[in-house]
């Protein structure tokens, strides 16, 4: 569409400044992370000009000033023990493989609701999406008798299965609306050459939707990402991820801002590289596959 | 082959064995802990005694007397009305306006994502940090704007307070609709836009006429995604006010926890959550229909 | 140099080199002469007070060679055992999980896995263990509300000790705890619920400077804490506040302090009949007397839990507050706070009245020293039991416990001979992790200490019924204060009878 230059201008203003807005709070958070809880607490509040220290990454992940690794004995005043880069580590681990097993069940399972009309369709995706209504409260407590049977408390397999599960009802209804959009008459004309549904479904329909499925691994790996509860309740001390362990921060004697923020922010980062890694796909892929009707 | 015969084949093909992995694991996750959770309403748990005691439809009477009930469902309602309106309009405004290619939107687009990979818990100590009354970033500015007196804490004024939690919810699932708004934004045929310019229709007639009905879908599924999450949301009460002052945030979801969590009564926060169950798949089962929604 | 008057000195230059009023090189100096070198200080990670405890933990804060070669003796037909703990991050359990374990660990082979998590998280973990006697956790971290919980899932202590003969420790003492904190934190009727391990406890601490410079001494009473505050409030607002509550609604935090309201105005929760006595007429006077010093109290206190209030002295916005000694150590930190050195411990005010234990109900006993102390037990149903009592022996021996002091800054032993442990003593310097309110918190201890009632509903009633009716009552939706009390009187009747 055809814009003068002036709207352009005001345009790209506006863009800035609502992104801005957004992304606030996140730098200040940040900026946290760098501060001694003297420059936290203050009034007018401190902004920009504060005196950055590293202190607060140091203890949360056992970094000192001189390089020196996995220096974890490292204690706070009042006796806290921060360290919590192998949490990070396990967030990592979880997200992906929890996002493989839920990609993969779901890629499956949308194909065949994308490209087979069977009776009872319609009610069978709604049945799968009242699979993400109930409240996580009331299925963690029979989770843990489950996975006691199981020995699958405190595993990353127990976890992996449970994030997996927990995403399977968003992935399937993004994944279907993606294949939705690939003409089904490229199904039917290799059906014609004399291809099975595993070979198009492998060959050809999965490829055209690289970049949905991209798209949905993204959202399902921000849905493990930042997941508490069930982590909380089927784990010990095996594994831990970030959400969870950013509750040690609560200690009995107040809350220790700077390194719940030194987490915080460090955690964006793996996250953030996920979504910039298949952004490009994000877009082409939501593009293509579009949900619309 | 004739073109009949492979859709006899397509037709007779069947899907079980693709889906067959899905309904296993959703059985699992779903059908145990429901009938669990159904049972356990009929049940409570008897802290000295480390048992379920069977209790009949006392739970079910309960709730139905609980004053705490229906004022949570009210303040749930409110939060969800509010949060999804808010998001969806906001969502699509920013949408709008970042699809084009100007300098550094695609940074920008990037950056607003951000907001998701926060666990939520900890973006809610970040807004209670930044909304606290005497060394808040938040209060500091709103003080200086004139919008707040030094000496109201947002969150602490029954009147103010869900507002101040629905800040942190707006800011940090706004970007979610963006996202998927986005992506319909993208898809959309350029011809009937070509059509409408030429008979020199306003811009605002052309997301009425043209953008809305094409997005509708895509609105739909957004709100469905993000509605029934909200539903559940909890994280952000918790944190920043414990629903209080007094009940004034206290949500449905905040209820069954601490039923469950703090208090043990396992019986009656499976009574909560079965109930929050029906009101989401009611309402959601009501929009599809409503919308017109076949999958 | 004796080796007492050794560590002294050393902890007083420390504190001296920390706060910047000695330069690095003379700081080496005079601490070479004492013989330690650069690398036992750690100077090469820079000069940070925690580094500083650690290169002293190194140097000279190690177990005693006599509990060490106990522990190897002992745990040899353990070794390769594994032990789990779920617990609140409290200073014991931080300071025991970073720094001391691993002298447990390499003694005796035995390996400890620590589960960290916020109060509420560890009773529902609990709870799970017991509800299905999983046996996951070998040893329990038991809040003093949840004694009646859990007296009958775990060891007692005594029993042990004569049970098992070759597995105590020499020395150990039993007798040893506070017989306050056992009575408050630990015996549940007439069985010991582990022994008390750590000791939170309100004591009043004030902003000395100022109190000096308003000529102001500190409060006796709570008529002279308000008068005080409202003093400082006028005198030095509108930026500086004479009190920090921590007024949270429906947070546990807000029924702690209305709690140490209640018993100094001579009221109690429930009186012996077992109802709710907080709108009797010194429940009446406590709300009175909490409402008229919120109004000279910073705006937003409604907004604090204890982290809160903590800010508000540690940054200089309020100048005292009654609230866990535990924070004391922390507003002397120089690297965190605005108040280092400037802050003074002294016991709670004088009750105006206070009611016997032997007029309330459920266990409680009034005293303005709020306690919030927990226990550390064996799980019956741990599949290790023997090792798990061993470490608790460990973990719960003098020695450790003057480690922890020393080492997890500054928080409250639960046995008397470890306030006079030399280690501690020299520790009571103004400096990160001092010790220098101990003395104060032992006193508050032994004549002042204030126990919440023992009863399962308790949870429900001190973290949701409660806070959350005054939290409305104090944002001006709950009525009056009688409407308010009777409000609660009401509920908890509804809990106690459901």
């Amino acid at each position: 569409m055809h814009q003068s230059r002036f709207t352009r201008t005001l345009r790209t203003i506006a863009g800035w400044l609502v992104v801005g807005a957004f992304f606030f709070p996140i730098y200040f958070w940040t900026s946290v992370a760098f501060r001694d809880a003297k420059e936290i607490f203050n009034w007018p509040p401190i902004i920009f000009d504060f005196h950055p220290t590293v202190r607060n990454f140091e203890q949360v992940f056992g970094i000192s000033l001189g390089f020196s690794f996995g220096n974890q004995e490292a204690v706070t005043p009042g006796g806290g023990n921060f360290y919590m880069g192998p949490r990070l580590w396990d967030s990592i681990v979880v997200a992906s493989l929890s996002t493989v097993l839920a990609i993969v069940v779901a890629t499956l399972a949308s194909y065949a609701l994308s490209r087979m009309n069977f009776r009872g369709r319609h009610e069978f995706v709604n049945w799968v999406l009242s699979t993400r209504m109930m409240p996580p409260v009331a299925v963690a407590i029979p989770m843990f008798f489950i996975f006691k049977q199981f020995s699958l408390l405190d595993t990353y397999l127990g976890v992996i299965l449970i994030h997996g599960l927990m995403n399977l009802p968003l992935a399937v209804l993004l994944l279907k609306s993606f294949f939705d959009d690939i003409p089904a008459e490229i199904d039917e004309s290799a059906l014609l050459d004399g291809a099975s549904r595993w070979t198009i479904f492998r060959r050809i329909v999965l490829p055209m939707a690289k970049g949905g499925i991209a798209a949905t691994a993204v959202l399902c790996f921000i849905f493990s990402w930042t997941e508490f509860l069930f982590v909380l309740t089927l784990t010990q001390t095996g594994l831990k991820t970030v959400p969870v362990v950013s509750s040690t921060f609560v200690t009995s004697i107040g809350t220790a801002w700077g390194n719940m923020a030194a987490l915080g922010a460090a955690a964006i980062v793996p996250a953030f590289i996920t979504i910039l890694l298949v952004q490009r796909h994000l877009v082409r892929g939501l593009t293509m596959g579009s949900l619309k009707q | 082959m004739s073109v009949a015969q492979v859709k006899r084949i397509a037709i007779s093909d069947s899907p079980w064995p693709w889906l067959a992995p899905l309904i296993a694991l959703l059985i699992v996750f779903t059908i145990y802990p429901l009938i669990y959770n159904v049972w356990l309403s009929f049940h409570e748990f008897v802290p000295r005694k480390r048992t379920l005691a069977f209790v009949g439809f006392d739970n079910w009477v309960q709730l139905w007397n609980d004053t705490r009930f229906w004022g949570a469902l009210g303040v749930t309602f409110l939060y969800f009305v509010i949060a999804l309106t808010v998001e969806l309009v906001l969502g699509m405004a920013v949408a709008l306006l970042l699809d084009a290619e100007l300098p550094g939107f695609g940074a920008l687009r990037a950056i607003l994502s951000m907001t998701l990979v926060i666990p939520p818990a900890i973006a809610g100590m970040m807004f209670l940090l930044m909304q606290d009354p005497q060394f808040g970033v938040l209060s500091y500015f709103l003080n200086q704007l004139g919008i707040l007196d030094k000496s109201t804490p947002i969150l602490a004024t029954s009147s103010l307070a869900l507002i101040g939690v629905l800040l942190a919810e707006i800011w940090q699932w706004t970007p979610f609709m963006v996202l998927i708004f986005m992506a319909g934004l993208r898809s959309l045929p350029t011809e009937p836009y070509e059509a409408a310019m030429i008979d020199g229709a306003s811009s605002f007639q052309m997301f009425r006429r043209l953008t809305l009905p094409m997005m509708s879908k895509v609105i739909a599924v957004a709100i469905l995604l993000r509605g029934i999450d909200l539903f559940r949301v909890f994280d952000y009460v918790f944190v920043m006010t414990s629903g209080g002052p007094g009940t004034s945030t206290y949500t449905l979801s905040l209820y069954a926890w601490q039923q469950t969590f703090s208090f043990l009564k396992w019986g009656y926060g499976a009574t909560l959550s079965l109930t929050s169950l029906v009101i989401i798949m009611v309402l959601a089962n009501l929009f599809i229909r409503v919308a017109k929604v076949r999958w | 140099m004796k080796e007492k008057d050794r560590k002294f000195y050393l902890a007083n230059i420390t504190d001296r080199f920390v706060r910047g009023q000695m330069d690095r090189r003379s700081f080496l100096g005079a601490a070479g002469k004492l013989g330690l070198g650069a690398t036992a200080l750690g100077m090469g990670m820079g000069s940070r007070p925690f580094v500083m405890n650690k290169a002293l933990a190194q140097e000279q804060m190690q177990p005693s060679a006599e509990v060490i070669s106990w522990l190897k003796e002992v745990g040899k037909p353990f070794a390769g055992t594994t032990l789990k703990l779920a617990t609140e991050s409290t200073p014991p359990s931080n300071a025991i999980n970073s720094q001391l374990k691993k002298y447990f660990e390499e003694a005796t082979g035995i390996k400890v896995e620590i589960e960290v998590l916020p109060l509420e998280q560890v009773l529902q973990k609990l709870t799970l263990d017991v509800a299905s006697s999983l046996g996951t956790y070998d040893l329990y971290y038991i809040d003093q509300s949840w004694a009646a919980s859990f007296s009958q899932d775990v060891f007692d202590p005594r029993e042990q000790i004569e049970a098992k003969p070759d597995l105590a420790m020499p020395n150990y003492n039993i007798d040893d705890f506070m017989p306050a904190l056992v009575d408050g934190i630990s015996k549940y009727e007439d069985r010991w619920v582990g022994v008390p391990y750590d000791i939170p406890i309100f004591i009043m601490i004030y902003r000395k400077d100022i109190y000096e410079k308003l000529g102001l001494k500190a409060p006796t009473t709570f008529e002279e804490l308000y008068t005080n505050s409202a003093t400082i409030s006028k005198e030095m607002g509108p930026n500086m506040f004479g009190y920090a509550g921590q007024m949270k609604s429906g947070h546990y935090a807000l029924e702690c302090e209305w709690t140490s309201m209640l018993w100094g105005h001579g009221g109690s929760i429930f009186n012996a009949d077992k109802q709710f006595s907080g709108n009797d007429e010194q429940g009446l006077a406590a709300l009175d007397y909490y409402t008229k010093l919120k109004a000279i109290m910073p705006p937003g206190v409604d907004q604090w839990t204890w982290d809160g209030q903590g800010q508000a002295i540690a940054q200089g916005v309020a100048a005292s507050m009654l609230s866990w000694g535990e924070f004391f150590p922390y507003f002397d930190d120089p690297t965190q706070t605005k108040v280092s050195g400037l802050c003074e411990a002294v016991i709670p005010p004088q009750p105006i009245s206070l009611r016997m234990p032997d007029q309330c109900g459920y266990g409680e006993i009034p005293g303005v020293g709020h306690q919030g102390g927990s226990s550390l037990a064996v799980s019956k149903y741990s599949k290790a039991p023997d090792a798990a009592w061993i470490f608790m022996q460990w973990a719960t021996c003098a020695d450790t416990q003057a480690l922890i002091t020393t080492l997890g800054g500054g928080t409250g032993p639960t046995r008397t001979s470890v306030y006079d442990d030399p280690r501690v003593k020299a520790n009571a310097r103004v400096g990160a992790g001092t010790t220098r309110h101990l003395p104060v918190v032992r006193e508050t201890i032994d004549k002042y200490m204030g126990s919440e009632p023992d009863l399962p509903e308790w949870a429900q009633i001190s973290s949701d019924t409660i806070p959350v009716a005054l939290g409305k009552y104090f944002a001006g939706s709950g009525g009056s204060a009688k409407e308010t009390m009777d409000g609660i009187a009401q509920q908890v009747g509804e809990i106690l009878k459901g």
